[in-house]
């Protein structure tokens, strides 16, 4: 193989980065592998019986991940590895986060969180620094997000490995209470997501009567040099929340692309542009209206781009309801919605 | 060695000549590593394991003998599990690498042919590309699709670019070297193809055109020993033909060498080896280029020399490379290899006075 096409590879790969970077796992494509069915039994039975989780009750419990693989865990986890951002977060939001004893190096939320060790970076996972902690459950992230090479490696060391991976607002729901079923905090679980769910179904009545729709473009990534445009996949978690919010979403077309080509976009026409920031991509709504081009817009016309804070939006996990509200107030700034819970 | 009569000679700028006469020496010093990034290899990483412990483990699972030293699983599975087949993973996959290498070169008597050359990097990753991309499920003990559509692959582009580009007399040599440009070219823009259209999958795809290490196991390590041993030593045995096709196709009838017989042999066992060390690691490049060049400059280019030595020198470079990539945390293995590599290959290349030829 020739350098220019590993050069090209590495392009790529680059362009990899940047969208699943700024998805922040969100996840957006129709992946082969099955959503997952939850196991019932523990559910019901935990919530039923009473408030505090009883220990060992549950346990050993068998759960069907995101990815279809069942996965037994033999007692209430302990030492718990969480390997995306994502995850942590629900972890912690389930009361587990004590239970933590490594994360990855992009978990920064609840601040708690940052300064556990990092067994694992965007490109790689430490499997000797995930097995010198003895963890007795590992949290991964699907759809690539977590080497399957890694996965695979934990799991023929016999450590019992979840993978997590939400392709949609429900499916998140989901995961909380996989990882409820896997931690033994089922009823904190449940009543984390009926509180999500009612939250956002609210927030999302809000503004289902308003019209008309504006057309909206939420700005992913751009790459400068070559002027390639990252915007929602079809049917991806992030249109999904952009239609929630009351906009009437622009995506690629496919569920398997993150690039959208400049001429589409200006037959799409946008009337309002958001701009997801987060570390990696935060350019000004000025220099997003000087982009080569984008003056055919009429969101930059009208000077309508929204920066908005693009972690709650994006990342799949219990501030999900925060970040719906965050894109209502950029969509419909003049709804009025009730404080959050 | 004298160190005196060593300290003069490198002063007559005459070390290459001192060296060259002894290739035992050279031999020794390339052991003599190997064992030492054996040792390096096992006892450092990412976790910090005392030399105690590792060496308990060792001796608890290879001769059953307590050394009364306590062992925690999780110490057992780090040395065990993860960190010794990764090394000697590493060391074989250099081996293989390194003499297949060397095979191509004087084969094709071209000083920039690697283990690639017949197209076998792009064949590979097409095979590892569609693996990913079908959504299939299939493992048979700790081989998955991916393994086997790379080693199908690589070895079926070498197989057609042979075929294409025949064995004809003169030449020949020429012709094979650009079927497998060209087939590699086509099966290149095959894999950017399914690189573009691979959505999140292409993460998959570009750990494999990376090459690794991280995937080593027991299970595999023997699984592909035998191929690449057994095709190293294969190639070993017949270093005389290859010795013989380095003078020319005509010079090596002369001396009773049934040159297109044994350039296809020796072409298949190289293949083969390459497939096998792809099919487990991915594409690593740099060890299967350089390492027979810097074993040619320091013992000269009789293949019964540079074969044996190439296979020890590839097998320490390769693992001490990635001792290097996991102690920094896990980099990609090629690009700490280039980089420490080639600088003492330039080295080698600029004191190399008398000149340097296959």
């Amino acid at each position: 193989m020739s350098s220019s096409d590993r050069r090209r590879g590495v392009a790529l790969f680059v362009v990899l980065v940047v969208v699943l970077g700024a998805c922040s796992s969100a996840g957006a494509s129709s992946s082969p592998a099955a959503s997952a069915p939850m196991s019932a039994s523990p559910t019901a039975s935990a919530a039923a019986v009473s408030p505090s989780p009883s220990p060992s009750a549950a346990f050993p419990i068998t759960l069907t991940d995101d990815e279809g693989t069942s996965v037994e865990v033999a007692a209430e986890p302990e030492r718990i590895v969480s390997l995306t951002p994502a995850t942590t977060e629900i972890l912690f939001a389930l009361g587990a986060g004590d239970r933590i004893v490594a994360t990855d190096d992009g978990s920064d939320y609840p601040p708690e969180a940052v300064a556990l060790q990092d067994v694992a970076t965007y490109a790689s996972v430490d499997v000797e620094k995930v097995v010198a902690l003895e963890p007795d459950l590992v949290v991964a992230g699907g759809l690539g997000f977590t080497p399957a090479e890694s996965i695979t490696k934990l799991r023929d060391l016999k450590i019992p490995v979840v993978v997590i991976y939400a392709p949609s607002v429900d499916g998140v729901d989901k995961d909380i209470e996989l990882l409820g079923s896997a931690t033994g905090t089922t009823p904190k679980a449940t009543s984390l997501t009926s509180a999500m769910r009612s939250d956002m179904a609210a927030v999302s009545a809000a503004v289902a009567g308003q019209s008309p729709k504006p057309r909206v473009f939420y700005d992913v990534g751009y790459d400068d040099a070559t002027g390639a445009i990252y915007a929602p996949a079809e049917d991806s978690f992030l249109a999904e929340m952009v239609t929630m919010a009351g906009g009437d979403v622009i995506t690629t077309g496919d569920p398997n692309t993150y690039e959208i080509p400049l001429e589409k976009l200006i037959e799409k026409d946008p009337q309002l542009i958001i701009l997801g920031t987060n570390p990696f991509y935060s350019p000004t709504p000025d220099a997003v209206a000087k982009r080569r081009g984008w003056d055919a817009f009429t969101a930059v016309r009208n000077g309508d781009i929204k920066p908005v804070h693009d972690t709650e939006i994006t990342r799949p996990g219990p501030r999900l309801p925060i970040g719906l509200r965050t894109l209502v107030s950029a969509i419909w700034p003049d709804v009025a919605l009730s404080a959050a819970p | 060695m004298a160190a005196g009569a060593l300290a003069r000679d490198v002063e007559a700028g005459g070390l290459a000549a001192w060296v060259r006469a002894r290739p035992l020496v050279v031999g020794l010093v390339v052991v003599v590593a190997l064992l030492l990034t054996l040792v390096l290899g096992v006892g450092l990483g990412s976790v910090r394991v005392a030399p105690a412990e590792t060496f308990a483990v060792i001796l608890s699972r290879v001769f059953d003998i307590d050394i009364g030293v306590t062992i925690t699983p999780a110490t057992d599975v780090i040395v065990w599990d993860l960190r010794l087949p990764r090394v000697l993973t590493a060391m074989l996959i250099g081996c293989g690498l390194a003499v297949a290498g060397a095979t191509f070169q004087g084969l094709l008597r071209n000083p920039l042919a690697d283990p690639y050359v017949l197209g076998t990097a792009s064949g590979a990753a097409v095979g590892a590309a569609i693996a990913v991309l079908l959504p299939i499920q299939l493992v048979v003990v700790e081989f998955g699709l991916l393994h086997g559509l790379a080693f199908a692959g690589a070895l079926a582009s070498a197989w057609l670019v042979f075929r294409l580009g025949g064995m004809g007399g003169a030449g020949g040599l020429t012709r094979l070297l650009l079927t497998g440009y060209a087939v590699g070219s086509v099966l290149a823009a095959v894999l950017t193809m399914a690189m573009y259209v691979s959505g999140a999958e292409l993460r998959q795809i570009f750990s494999f055109l990376l090459g690794g290490l991280g995937g080593s196991s027991w299970v595999r390590l023997i699984v592909a020993a035998p191929l690449i041993i057994g095709s190293s030593l294969l190639i070993m045995a017949r270093g005389r033909s290859l010795d013989g096709m380095l003078l020319g196709d005509a010079a090596a009838g002369h001396l009773g060498i049934d040159v297109s017989r044994e350039r296809g042999i020796l072409l298949a066992l190289a293949s083969m080896a390459t497939a096998a060390a792809v099919a487990i690691s991915g594409l690593i490049g740099f060890v299967g280029l350089v390492v027979p060049h810097v074993v040619r400059l320091l013992v000269g280019p009789a293949a019964h020399r540079v074969l044996p030595i190439s296979a020890l020198a590839g097998a320490a470079l390769l693992s001490a490379a990635d001792l290097g990539a996991r102690l920094v945390g896990d980099v990609p293995v090629g690009v700490v290899m280039a980089l420490l590599g080639s600088p003492f290959f330039l080295v080698l290349l600029h004191r190399s006075r008398s000149g340097y030829e296959l």
